[in-house]
């Protein structure tokens, strides 16, 4: 069997390491650096002073909003074809993947020979979905996409996490 | 004994008899060789060409499921040559095959599939468009065709012309252009046709009722016999049971027939295969009672002691001749006899009989099916739970007034086979009707007490066919909601009527019966295995055996309304 | 009768303190671990718009608690699961009775100790008040009837008799130093001064008794790293089938404990109410300067001198929940008995060597 040597930082402890009193004061002294330092920039930018650096990282969440990466799986959509009629052909590749079981799909007969084969239901249940976006990728239709970039997925109740044909095809 | 050849398969030495083709004798050797037309139930087309092997000396490839063993052949058949050769032939049959797999209903099981990740794994080379051919055609009520994705093989073809002998099938056309089809004017009707969806390797001909049900991969499989006639053919249920939402919670999805060379070879008839929906559909759910013309729900504890005081009141009564019992060809053997050990031994009822004559004769051939359209008729007989001692038969205590005030009916809809007209007097006599079967159906909802047992899948047991095949029924699914099998119920009965059978399981009881009845001497749920053992019971006396355990009552001789019993059909 | 309204008022006092400064140490453990982290921290509680750095958190997370289901397990003994936070937060509280928050106020020609029970043992009573606690935790997860609970309760009173042992024990050399149990005795005594010009606290004559004490009391406070019985998001703890205000209650007696340890490191190891150079009538710098001040001064500046320590140790405290990582469960009990103990030890035979040379 092929095995690879990786190669680590020794794991033996210094006898400075050992003793642990010095180890915690340097630990204590960043935190209470970040402290101070985050503190006086706080202080400093509630008086009106400018200053490079703020002393928070934090996106103040529902007013400002990162940019999603382009990847980022969000939640997912149905795409149609030029007549509206969802892409899906119901092959349950998606279903058949899915590690948590989640979606829901049975299928039905579509007078065009050239389709065939339809969703009668579609759901996903979002409650339960990991988004692991293998559904995605199992898909050879390109019918299921995670590019809506909606991440507030919530509801009071598991039955409204369920999303039906009707609300994946609606974007 | 036939004559000897010598040769070498992919090195290894064989002595086939003369005639055999190297793919049956690959396929004895554990070689599997791919094939698509070479079926071994049809005549040899040859034709598609997949199963190609190397044959020293030859010049070219050779076909492995038609060319014969000869002295000395050194065959390889997964040398290079052969490999690239299937490749090739692959790759041609796949030329103007669609892409459909997401709608296919065959992917998971197709052969094009598989070979193609087993020795494709070529990316397409074709530039051209592809050839349109007949889409989602239907051929007849079972069997629907993609003319596209044949790659004909003629599997099916051979098969309407050589098993079921109706030749409806035909490629037309020539060249690329050739097209699967049925001669015009023609369906693809008659009673076998959802066998060439079996045999069709790829999805051009799918079952129009499983159609879009479920994926494949998604279905479980237990073997089963099929319970439509006294045929007993051998049965693979498909039933599903990770995605209930498929088939909106029914399990059964479909049946496909088991190889059984002593009953079935690889085909069953399409009244067997599309005769599941009773599994899932109008099931009795719950035991009832009936009071005031509705019925309410028991438990089970409750219903049985009913029942049991009830059957008890009657015969303190009016004497064990006031009840009748009527158990079912439908019922396995187990279930038969815990009927007989209860109801004839012990409590010794006299009307005991397990035959209803159908109103009208059914339909059978000479081929699978049979007028008798119950899977255990045999079984029954070999019971005994036949009437005795010139006692009447069903159809005379019931329909001519004896004086029944209890009736005890297994499976049987008398109201459905009779009316409500003739077998009023007899309703109107009675105190008790106990009805105790799977479905609900007149009789049941007219039944005082109503016993949802199990069905045929939803238990293990036993099966006699026509021919005397003891064959195994395997459990596949658990009951239904609440029903129980047959042999529970009555196990529980028989305590509450003061009769403790004792039995925690089928094959217990199997071994019991086997131990009293000549005819399933010695046998037991391993000797049956999966394919059945015929028990030779012509001429042996039918019953019983020993008499250690046994009431006088028993007849010897077969009844005389029914079918004769051979073992030479 | 005016002895009674004294002890009231100062009962009031301490405990308006205490539960005050707790609830803000609720917010101030949220806004401290975002400043240490360059995060803001909760700020979204608002009335009227107004934010106020979140302090609204406060009043809307104690409504949150007393509005919550209080969800008592069907297995539970009902009696015990609710009283056992209760236990909890008493005893927690009883601590601060016996600590002097000024020496003595004089007014009217009264002289009122400034400590709720002035008592002459006053450290074995915190001792005592600490080992009662252990029982809430216990009683609690025993009486959850979840194993979850009970496991969390066991690590619990392992880890808390073990490290209260070290605690202890660590203590006793302050007590051989300034020869005395009464908590107000030995913060006057630490008002002394060494070669004239280092105030004699605690932490100059027993440097590794402080440190043991700090580490021993985090133990105590069951705060992180220390926080194996409660283990709240990953291994669960005494207090899992807790919900509402009992849980809360539990949530206070951790800050309470803080506040209690905070106060007795002050009161111990850095001086208590002294502030260094102040003396009862004003302030006598080494060098000879002095400035006189009236009583009422000093007892307000020494009252102020304790709360800033107090706050000081609180706020130490919170940033070293905020810096280290939990301790597996054999690492604390190695800590507790291989380490803080044995160290102990050493300090109170050291201690003892030293006041023998030195007499
Ligand atoms: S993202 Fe993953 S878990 Fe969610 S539906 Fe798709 S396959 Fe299932
Ligand atoms: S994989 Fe794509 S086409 Fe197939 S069922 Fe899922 S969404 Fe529909
Ligand atoms: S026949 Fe096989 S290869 Fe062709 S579309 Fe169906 S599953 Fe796919
Ligand atoms: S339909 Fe199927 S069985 Fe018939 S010729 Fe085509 S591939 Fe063969
Ligand atoms: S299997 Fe041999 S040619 Fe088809």
């Amino acid at each position: 069997m092929a095995y690879y040597n990786v190669s680590r930082p020794s794991e033996k402890l210094t006898w400075r390491e050992r003793i642990y009193l010095p180890e915690l004061f340097k630990g204590l002294r960043i935190t209470t650096r970040h402290f101070v330092v985050n503190l006086a920039l706080h202080a400093v930018r509630l008086l009106g002073i400018k200053t490079r650096r703020r002393g928070a990282v934090t996106f103040q969440y529902p007013e400002e909003r990162r940019p999603l990466s382009p990847r980022l799986r969000t939640r997912h959509r149905l795409t149609k074809r030029e007549d509206g009629m969802p892409r899906c052909v119901a092959c349950m590749m998606c279903e058949t993947v899915c590690p948590a079981d989640c979606i829901y799909i049975v299928a039905g007969e579509l007078p065009d020979p050239n389709v065939e084969k339809y969703p009668v239901r579609f759901d996903i249940d979002l409650g339960v979905c990991v988004f692991c976006g293998f559904c995605v990728e199992a898909c050879p239709e390109d019918a299921i996409r995670m590019d809506t970039g909606i991440l507030e997925i919530a509801s009071d109740s598991r039955e409204e996490m369920i999303y039906s044909i009707d609300r994946l095809l609606s974007g | 004994m036939a004559e000897k050849v010598h040769c070498t398969i992919d090195g290894r030495t064989v002595e086939p008899r003369r005639g055999q083709t190297i793919l049956q004798v690959a396929d004895e050797l554990g070689i599997y060789i791919p094939r698509y037309c070479y079926h071994p139930g049809l005549s040899i087309a040859g034709n598609c060409r997949i199963c190609l092997v190397s044959v020293e000396k030859a010049p070219k490839p050779q076909i492995a499921c038609y060319t014969q063993v000869q002295e000395g052949m050194t065959v390889w058949t997964h040398n290079e040559a052969a490999q690239k050769a299937r490749r090739g032939v692959l790759e041609f049959l796949l030329v103007n095959h669609p892409l459909d797999c997401p709608v296919c209903d065959q992917a998971g099981e197709c052969w094009l599939q598989d070979y193609y990740m087993q020795f494709g794994l070529y990316t397409s080379r074709l530039r051209e468009d592809k050839i349109k051919k007949a889409k989602a055609k239907v051929l007849g009520p079972a069997v629907i065709l993609d003319a596209e994705r044949c790659i004909l093989c003629t599997r099916c073809v051979r098969f309407c012309n050589e098993i079921a002998g109706t030749h409806e099938l035909e490629v037309f056309q020539m060249g690329a252009h050739e097209e699967l089809g049925t001669y015009p004017g023609v369906e693809l009707k008659n009673p076998y046709s959802g066998c060439v969806v079996d045999i069709c390797p790829v999805g051009a001909l799918t079952d129009r009722d499983f159609r879009f049900k479920a994926r494949v991969w998604y279905l479980s499989e237990q073997k089963s016999v099929c319970p439509g006639c006294a045929t007993g053919c051998n049965i693979r249920v498909h039933f599903n049971q990770k995605r209930t939402h498929h088939a909106l919670g029914k399990r059964v999805m479909r049946l496909k027939p088991r190889y059984n060379p002593h009953v079935n070879d690889w085909w069953m008839c399409d009244e067997g295969r599309y005769g599941y929906r009773w599994i899932d559909e109008g099931r009795l759910l719950v035991p009832q009672k009936r009071r005031d013309g509705t019925y309410v729900d028991l438990d089970w504890d409750q219903a049985l002691s009913d029942v049991a005081s009830g059957l008890r009141a009657v015969m303190d009564k009016h004497g064990p001749s006031s009840v009748a019992v009527l158990p079912s060809p439908q019922q396995t053997n187990e279930a038969l006899y815990l009927v007989r050990r209860l109801f004839a031994e012990h409590l010794g009822v006299r009307h005991v009989d397990f035959w209803i004559p159908p109103a009208t004769q059914g339909y059978h051939d000479d081929f699978l099916i049979k007028a008798d359209k119950n899977p255990n008729s045999a079984g029954a007989r070999l019971l005994g739970l036949f009437p005795r001692d010139g006692s009447p038969a069903a159809e005379e205590f019931l329909l001519n007034h004896g004086p029944l005030k209890a009736l005890y009916v297994f499976r049987h809809d008398l109201l459905g086979r009779y009316g409500e007209e003739a077998l009023r007097p007899l309703l109107g006599n009675l105190e008790l009707l106990v009805y105790q079967g799977t479905n609900r159906n007149a009789t049941s909802r007219r039944a005082d007490y109503v016993l949802p047992s199990a069905a045929y899948m939803e238990e293990h047991g036993t099966f006699v066919n026509f021919k005397g095949r003891v064959q195994r029924l395997f459990q596949c699914l658990e009951p239904l909601a609440q029903s129980l099998p047959d042999w529970k119920i009555l196990v529980r009965l028989a305590v509450l009527l003061g009769l403790e059978l004792g039995h925690s399981g089928q094959e217990e009881i199997f071994l019991d019966m086997a131990r009293e009845i000549p005819a399933l001497d010695g046998l037991d749920y391993a000797a049956l295995g999966d394919q059945g053992v015929e028990s030779d019971f012509s001429g042996i006396p039918l019953w019983p055996k020993t008499v250690n355990r046994q009431r006088s009552n028993v007849s010897r001789e077969q009844p005389a309304h029914l079918p004769r019993v051979t073992n030479d059909e | 009768m005016a002895e009674a309204g004294i002890a009231l008022i100062k009962i009031a006092v301490v405990l308006g303190f205490v539960l005050n400064l707790a609830a803000l140490l609720t917010w101030a453990e949220r806004k401290q671990s975002a400043v240490i982290q360059d995060r803001i921290g909760a700020n979204r509680a608002s009335v009227f718009g107004l934010r106020l750095f979140g302090l609204f958190h406060i009043a809307a997370d104690a409504l949150k608690m007393l509005t919550k289901e209080d969800h008592v397990p069907q297995t539970a003994e009902k009696f015990i699961h609710g009283a056992a936070p209760f236990i909890s937060f008493f005893f927690a509280l009883m601590g601060f009775a016996v600590i002097p928050f000024g020496d003595v106020l004089r007014v009217g020609g009264r002289e009122i100790p400034l400590r709720i029970l002035d008592l002459n043992i006053g450290i074995l009573f915190i001792f005592a008040a600490i080992a009662l606690e252990i029982y809430g935790s216990v009683l609690a997860g025993w009486s959850s009837g979840s194993h979850y609970a009970t496991l969390g309760g066991m690590r619990g009173s392992v880890q808390m008799f073990s490290y209260e042992i070290a605690w202890g024990v660590s203590l006793l050399g302050i007590f051989m130093v300034y020869d005395s149990l009464d908590l107000n005795r030995v913060v006057l005594r630490q008002g002394d001064l060494l070669w004239g010009v280092l105030p004699k606290w605690g932490i100059v004559t027993q440097p590794l008794g402080f440190l043991l004490f700090l580490a021993a009391g985090m133990a105590i406070t069951k705060r992180v790293p220390f926080d194996l019985p409660e283990g709240e998001s990953e291994i669960i703890g005494y207090f899992v089938e807790y919900s509402g205000m009992k849980f809360g209650l539990f949530f206070l007696t951790d800050f309470v404990l803080t506040i209690l340890i905070s106060a007795l490191l002050a009161t111990l190891f850095f001086g208590g109410y002294q502030l260094p150079y102040l003396e009862p009538d004003g302030f006598r710098f080494p060098w000879g300067a002095t400035w006189s001040l009236d009583h009422y001064t000093v007892v307000f500046l020494q009252f102020v001198a304790l709360v800033l320590k107090i706050v000081f140790f609180c706020w130490l405290l919170l940033a070293v929940r905020w810096t280290y990582p939990r301790f597996r469960y054999d690492q604390l009990m190695d800590l507790g008995w291989k380490v803080l103990f044995p160290l102990a030890v050493a300090n109170v035979i050291l201690t003892g060597l030293v006041l023998t040379l030195i007499e």
